[in-house]
Order: C-alpha cells, then structure tokens, then sequence
C-alpha cells in the first residue's frame, strides 16, 4: 500500500482518533474486529503502544570486536569468536551476557553506507538518507514519533540522551515541524524547565494556564484554517502531563535491585530511564554512548566499552521481556559506522562505512538471525548488502509502519524510506 | 474621498468587490488587489472584512518595525481621521530606526540562518539597508565582493561559509536567488519538472565549481576546472557554463601551457594550506562575476526578479503567489499569472527597490484583512488571499516583542520621542538578540514545540526578562494601579494593543479576585497569560 500522506493533513492517525473521539458512543460498541476492517485503522492499531529505544554508538563501533569477528585472519585483532545460545552464531568475546541471549536480536553484518566521516554518516544513519541541501529531512526519532506518538500524549514523544560532549548532535524533525522535535538531555538527568518554579504555586501554575487557555480558545475561533495556531495551544496543554512525568526520569524510584542490574555506569542509569520512559508510553528514546572513535588503542577502547553496552544491552532486553515489553519494544544497536579491517600504526582502526553491523532486538524482530555476509577479512559485503534506507524500512515494517509512506513538501513526495530501499524481510517475525 | 475607499463602501452594499474592466497601472496596491480581488470575484467569494485601526497597525508595525506598536502610536492613529493616515504610517515606520533592523533579520534568516553569528555579515546587511542599497547591488557584492574592500568583503560570506561544498553553495544559490530548487537534477532529470535537467543542475554548479577560500580566508576563484557528470544513460559529459534559463556563457580557450597549469595549481595549494601564501589574482575569466551578468541581463533577469518579488509577498501574505518559493517552475503556475509576472517585471524596473515592494504590498486591502473567517464553511483556499494571513513570529520579532510588551509601557512612550528611540532600540536589538536561540526559526509547517511552553511554564529566565515586578517592567507598573478593572484594561492595551472583550474581563476579574491576599503573584500571572498567548505568537 503505497499511501500518500500530507503532512498539513495526515489521514492516519489523526482521523482515527478524531472520529474516536467526536463519536464516543459508537466508539464503545466498535469491536477490535470492525476496526480492523479498516486497512488505515487496523495500521493504527498495530502501530499503538509500539515503542523504540536507540543504543546509539557514536564514534562508530568496530564491527570486528562485537558482532562480526574475524578469527585467525590478519584484520581479526586480538579478541576470539564464542558461541551464543543460538547455535551457528558466534560474535565477540567482548559481548559474553549477549552471547547468552540472543534468541531475541538479529544481526544484520552487512550495511554499506560509503561515508566514513562522522558528521555525514551521522546524518546519512540518522534519516536514512544522504543529506540534502535545502531539505530538512526529519530523523529516526521524529518520524517514529510521528508515526507512533497519540495525538493527545501526555508524555514526551522522543527524548534524546547524550551526556559527553564528543560528536554530541541534537536530534531533529525537520520539515515535520518542532511538535517532533526531540526533548534534550545532555548535562542533566531530567529536562530543563520540567520543574515548577518555587515562585509560583502549583494553584497559580494551573490557574494561570486556564486564562491563558481562555485566550488562546477565543484567539483560535475563525482561524482554524492555521494548524500553525492550533499547535501552540497544544504545546501549552501538554506542558503539565510532561511535568507530571518528570519522576519518570528519576531511577530513585526504582528499587536498588533493579538500578543495580543496569549497572552504576551513566549509560547504564540512561538505558533504566529509558525503560521508564517506554513503559510510560514514550514511543522513541535515543540512548547515546561515546566514544567508539578508536583510531588508536582501538582494542583497549573496545574492552572497556564493550563490558558497558554488553551489560547494559542484555539488563535491558531481559528487564523489558520480564515486563512484558520486549515484544511491542525495538531495541536497535546501531553508531554512524564501523571501523576498518586494516589495523593502524597506533593499534587503532579507523572510519569505514563499506561493511559494517548493527543489531535489531524485541518488537518484529525474528531473534536469533544474522542477516549479510562480510568477506573473510571484512573488507567489503560478499551477500545482503544493505543502504541506510534498507535498515530504516526493516524499522518501520517491524513497528507495523507502513514503510512506503510518502510525506509530502509543496508538491515534492518524499518517501520515509529511501528510493529504492526495501526491508529485509530476514530479519522480521 | 479615495477611490480605495470608494470601493470599500460600494462593496459593503453589493457583498462582491466591483471591478474595473482594465487592470490599473499604478499604484502597486491597485495593481494587487485588482488581481486579487477579480479572481475571488470569479470564485464568487467574499473576503474576510477589514481589520480595525488598532489591530492594522499592531500588523504593519510588526512587519516593517520587527516590534508591536506603543500605546502612543495606537492612540495617535487612532485619532487620526486623515484619508490617507495608512500611508503616513508606513511610511514613518518605513523612516524609523526599526526598519533596517528587522528588514536585515529577515535578509539574515533567508540567507545565513544556518550560519548563525556572524556578527560582520549582520552589520553590512544592516549597512546595506541603511544605504538604501537595492537587492541586485547586494546580490553582486555577495557573488562578486572585494577582500579587500572592508565595506564589500562581510557580505562574502554567503560564499565562505559554504566554500567547502560547493553542492550545497549551489543550491542555496539556485534556490535562494533564483527560486528554483535545482537538487533533485543532481542525479537525474528533475522527475515532475521539464525545465529542469542534469545539464542545469551541473550548468550552475560550473559557476561556482573554482571558487575556494584560501588558509587566510579569502575568497578566490581558480584557473578553469571543468565539471564532469555521468548522464542516467551512462554518458559521460563536461558541463557547460549554463544559467538556469538555459543561456549558455562562452568561456574563452585556456591557453595556458602544461608548466603554467602545473604552477597554478601548486600556488593554490599553497594558498590553501599556508597563512602567508601569496595572495591569489583575480582570475582573467571570473565565471561567478559572469553568472552575475548574465542573471540581471534582459530576459535572464526575471528569475532574479520573481524569486524576490515571491517571497517579499510571502512574507506578507504567508504563502508565495507561487508556492512553495523554491519551485519557480513551469509546472507549478502562480495563483495569479498577471500579478505575478506585473510585480516581477516592476520590481525590475524599480531598480530592485525592495522598500518599493514592500510599500505597495502593505499599502493594499487584501494586506489589511482580518485574519479570521467569520462567514460559513471552511475558510477559502489560501492561494485566494480572501482572509488575512497568520505568521509565527521569527525568533527576534518574537524576542523584541514580550520584551516591549512586558515594559512599563509609560517608558516604551516615552522611549519613543524622536531622539532617544535610535539608541533605546538598538539596545533593545541587542536583548532581543540574546533571546533568539530560544526560538524556532519558522518554516514551512510552523508548529509550537512544547519545549518552547515549558520555557514559559517554568523558565527562571522568562520570569526573571519579562515578570520583574520592578518599577520598569508591566507587572511592576500594573501594581501601581489600585482599580483591579483598571489594572486589566491596562494589562491588555500593553500586551494586545486592545481592549478584554466580554467573557475575558470576567475571567481576569475573578481571577484577580482570588489573588487579593496577594496581589503581586496576581498580577504577574495575568500577563503570563496574556504573554502567552497566541495573539502575542502569531502576527495575525
């Protein structure tokens, strides 16, 4: 179904909900079976309660000391291959608590996303595409929010969180407009201005926003031809459901027990929070763990961060699944790129985005797979290769979104997956 | 009486706007709604009314002053029973020290949004202004300025700053001058539009393709470099130098021996990474300095003349006569062709003056609309102009604006009086201009994001720049006023320029009435509320 979708007007979600809402009564009596009828609606009803979390590798891991390892070859490095509780996968020694549970993660070994520097391979794994002058393409996060959040969330859409200040980038939603834009998390825990001011009683907070809704209802009358003006009373009415959710942010509220199965480590806090926020019903949270960039001592580098996301990647996965969540929940496992076969003069590895890996884990995801096939030495993909827009629509297709949506700028269609780009359907439940 | 206003009664009788068979030559704001007004006549629809005394002025005076209006200036028009008192006050406004402030912030945002900072550029644009430099002498010195001319050399860094993607200089050229979007024909023929093939796309770029910028920042341009592409068909093929209307520009033969080639090619790489580098010549053939030439040559021209004449009107109006502004194309027609194509070829022939444009567009009834649709139904296709148009505000419009309306406004007064407003308002740019990072710069799509509400929630910084309740500040003037029904009316001529209606004075006065115990905390949520509102966001 290719189905085209203004972004002033989008039919989805919005008309769900909308005809939901104006028609209560009929709503109640409505069957899940009626609804499904509908090919928009039963999209919609797959998509709720559909979440992402990003464990972003920014820096760019080394595709050799995590899933793709190279035994015996000259490009290997120094760390060997073991088993995983799936038989015929092995991956790095470095990943032990992963090899144990991977019947829930595939991997895919054979992305080729050509530029190896950081910014643009950024931006190349963050939207899915090669960056366009005078086009501002929404990221992973936006459009997930787009496409996942409900129209009345109380809760933030995409929270983004990046605490080092190496290769640090905001995340943005482009042309879909600020109400997708991330909520930033970088020197503190919690968002800033999330916290009432002592000045103002929490009376004098709510009471003060009613005047300014009364405004804002009289302003609006007649000019509902601006969906620009409607957005702003929006923002306002969602400010005290995101205050409300500030304890989700604090992991004080979690038992010790469990604070200590994520670990003491910043990454580890950030992935619990994570989990907090996804069970809240935030649908996208980005994770972000600096700094893979091992142009020297890259073995070194990847003992210490290795133990870090193997840790916290597999406290995650477990908690979700005890909670339920895994199964509505992707967890994706993924930096701008890998690093080079070839072993440098400082015991390093450099930038290289020709035959790289990432991994795909919970929500439509078929565990226990690896997908692609690198060449004995890693140098170049020999089987699968795949584009950045490839791993966005095998994305999209695991959140039962429709991955050939079409936005629309002016009269410019442009698709959320890229020209020519298709899921792997491998990897898919 | 004025023929304008002639029409505006003949019309209050008969519902529809009576036309003159044959379009008007002049004035600018005749010619605008001539067109406008034939074609929603043809539709058969009545526009929205027009807007009262208070809110025109609170509209203009955003769009050509950056700022809202002091109470002064909305009781001074008010009382005002001239004919042609809507021209006196564009035309002071259009003569204050405002002006060029916010005519450089729109130049900047077009232009250098993404360059944020650059705090020279920002001061030539300015200079630019002042000096009543029209739109093609500035796009000449941005393509063509001099190093070493202090005035010319802030003004290149349109070039500078995208010097090391040369895709990216192209484009920006191609869309931001010239309205059309050439990107899509990097890797084929544009997919919708005939006018626009792989030839174009790498045509311009051969404008740009020798431009460098040396290690001690200075623009340059080097000996012929020829722009090689493949075709979708697999044929290889050298771009010709090729404007976007397909006029193609000679180069003569590069006569340079291999040796030469060779020498030239070492000084430029020296110049690129050396400080002190001999500094490189003009080159004999500047392509850039010939793709000016040929862009403001006869038909060529109208490009030029229609991207600026576009989104001049956009800013006004919203949305471009054709939308979106960056696909002047033969496949995506204006709403109105004659008007179109009238404003583009008068603005030609006014010498690129943009205070011309700007003038007559403000000065027309189809500007002075209210921006509500009161009448059944949906409101009319935007493309129609039948209702006046809703715009977000840019981040420093926005920024000046809660700064002013949270000022006492006895000193935004008196502030006004001829001789202290140039250095008050400079001042003011300064604050308005550490704000600007707060706030989105609007785009297609505006919408509010809710980090920009919790900002105003809970931000100690809005409490602290607008809610003082320091005797210069509203809140602290507002507390002076005994009568609480006073204190609103007060409340809202400052921040709204108007009177509360009914149902909005009842709701502040109970409000109030709550707070008695404690007043200051009252007062100062009240102008949050009404600082926080859309009326404040939007210029509507």
């Amino acid at each position: 179904m290719n189905q085209l979708r203004n972004i002033i007007a989008p039919v989805g979600r919005r008309r769900f909900l909308g005809s939901a809402a104006a028609s209560s009564a009929i709503a109640a009596n409505m069957t899940v079976l009626d609804l499904l009828q509908n090919p928009v609606m039963a999209d919609e009803v797959k998509r709720q309660g559909k979440r992402v979390i990003l464990l972003w590798l920014a820096g760019g891991a080394s595709q050799f000391e995590t899933w793709d390892p190279k035994p015996g070859r000259p490009t290997g490095g120094p760390f060997r291959p073991i088993d995983t509780n799936v038989s015929g996968i092995q991956i790095s020694e470095l990943l032990p608590k992963m090899a144990a549970n991977m019947q829930d993660t595939a991997i895919i070994r054979s992305l080729n996303t050509k530029v190896a520097d950081h910014g643009t391979g950024a931006a190349i794994l963050e939207t899915g595409r090669i960056p366009e002058p005078g086009v501002q393409f929404p990221d992973l996060g936006a459009i997930c929010a787009r496409e996942l959040a409900r129209a009345d969330s109380k809760v933030p859409d995409y929270v983004s969180m990046y605490a080092a200040t190496e290769g640090r980038r905001h995340g943005y939603s482009g042309f879909l407009g600020s109400r997708y834009a991330p909520i930033m998390l970088t020197d503190k825990m919690v968002p800033r201005n999330l916290t009432r001011l002592e000045a103002v009683s929490d009376v004098d907070h709510v009471q003060r926003n009613d005047l300014r809704r009364l405004l804002a209802q009289r302003f609006e009358r007649g000019r509902g031809h601006s969906s620009s003006v409607t957005s702003h009373n929006d923002a306002y009415e969602r400010v005290r459901g995101i205050m409300a959710s500030e304890k989700l942010f604090d992991i004080e509220q979690e038992s010790q027990a469990m604070r200590d199965k994520y670990g003491p480590t910043q990454f580890g806090q950030q992935a619990l929070v994570a989990r907090r926020l996804c069970e809240a019903g935030v649908p996208f949270v980005k994770v972000a763990r600096a700094w893979w960039d091992s142009h020297g001592q890259n073995f070194e580098t990847h003992r210490e961060l290795c133990a870090d996301l193997d840790h916290v990647m597999d406290a995650l996965l477990n908690d979700l699944k005890e909670r339920g969540l895994l199964e509505h929940t992707l967890v994706i496992t993924l930096g701008e790129f890998g690093r080079t076969p070839n072993i440098n003069a400082s015991l390093g590895r450099d930038h290289f985005a020709n035959a790289w890996s990432c991994s795909l884990s919970g929500c439509g995801i078929k565990g226990g797979t690896v997908y692609g096939k690198t060449d004995e030495d890693g140098h170049a993909v020999v089987d699968g290769e795949a584009k950045a827009g490839d791993l966005f629509a095998t994305i999209f297709k695991a959140l039962a979104i429709d991955w050939e949506t079409e936005y629309h700028l002016g009269a410019r269609p442009i698709p959320i997956t890229d020209f020519g780009c298709s899921p792997i359907d491998a990897v898919l439940a | 009486m004025t023929g304008s206003r002639l029409i505006a009664i003949v019309c209050a009788i008969f519902a529809l706007p009576v036309l003159a068979d044959e379009p008007p030559r002049e004035p600018l704001q005749a010619v605008v709604d001539y067109h406008i007004n034939q074609r929603l006549q043809s539709a058969g629809i009545v526009p929205a009314a027009t807007l009262e005394d208070f809110a025109w002025l609170r509209r203009v005076t955003l769009d050509l002053a950056g700022r809202i209006p002091s109470q002064s200036e909305v009781a001074h028009f008010r009382s005002d029973s001239s004919d042609n008192k809507r021209e006196v006050a564009v035309d002071r406004l259009m003569n204050s020290a405002d002006y060029a402030y916010h005519e450089r912030n729109f130049l900047d945002n077009l232009l250098q949004s993404e360059y944020d900072g650059d705090k020279e550029w920002r001061a030539w644009l300015l200079r630019s202004i002042r000096e009543g430099r029209s739109w093609h002498e500035m796009f000449r010195t941005m393509m063509n300025g001099n190093d070493d001319n202090s005035d010319e050399k802030p003004a290149l860094a349109f070039l500078k700053k995208r010097a090391n993607d040369i895709d990216a200089m192209t484009n920006d050229a191609s869309r931001l001058f010239f309205g059309v979007s050439v990107n899509c024909a990097q890797c084929h023929d544009h997919p919708l539009v005939d006018d626009w093939k792989q030839d174009h796309y790498f045509g311009f770029k051969s404008f740009f393709a020798r431009t460098y910028v040396t290690k001690a920042q200075l623009l340059a341009e080097k000996p012929p470099v020829e722009v090689k592409f493949k075709t979708t068909e697999g044929e290889d093929k050298v771009a010709k130098l090729l404007f976007l209307t397909g006029a193609v520009v000679e180069e003569p033969e590069d006569k340079r021996s291999d040796e030469q080639k060779k020498a030239d090619d070492e000084a430029i790489q020296k110049q690129i990474r050396e400080d002190n580098a001999p500094r490189p010549p003009r080159p004999s053939f500047s392509p850039r300095r010939k793709l000016v030439d040929t862009a403001l040559s006869g038909e060529n021209s109208q490009l030029f003349a229609r991207a600026m004449a576009n989104r001049v009107w956009a800013r006004f109006f919203a949305r471009g006569l054709v939308h979106p502004l960056d696909q002047l194309h033969s496949e995506n027609p204006a709403s109105h062709p004659e008007l179109f194509e009238w404003l583009a070829r008068e603005f030609r022939n006014h010498n690129y003056n943009m205070r011309w444009l700007e003038r007559g567009l403000v000065l027309s009834d189809a500007y002075a609309r209210t921006s509500v649709w009161e009448s059944d139904g949906e409101a009319p296709a935007a493309e129609l102009f039948a209702v006046g148009a809703i715009r977000p505000l840019a981040p420093r419009q926005y920024a000046m604006t809660m700064l002013l309306a949270t000022t006492n406004p006895e000193d935004f007064n008196k502030w006004q009086s001829a001789d202290a407003w140039p250095a008050k308002r400079r001042e003011l740019e300064d604050r308005a201009d550490s704000w600007r990072r707060e706030f989105e710069l609007p785009g297609e799509n505006f919408n509010v994001a809710v980090d920009e509400a919790l900002l105003f929630a809970n931000g100690d910084r809005v409490m602290n720049d607008f809610l003082r309740d320091g005797g210069d500040k509203l809140v602290g003037y507002l507390l002076k006023i005994e009568d609480a029904d006073e204190t609103i009316t007060r409340a809202f001529a400052a921040v709204l320029s108007r009177e509360p209606r009914e149902g909005e004075r009842s709701a502040f006065r109970e409000f109030m009435s709550q707070r008695e115990e404690k007043r200051v905390d009252g007062v100062r949520d009240m102008v949050w509320a009404l600082i926080t509102s859309p009326e404040l966001r939007f210029n509507h």
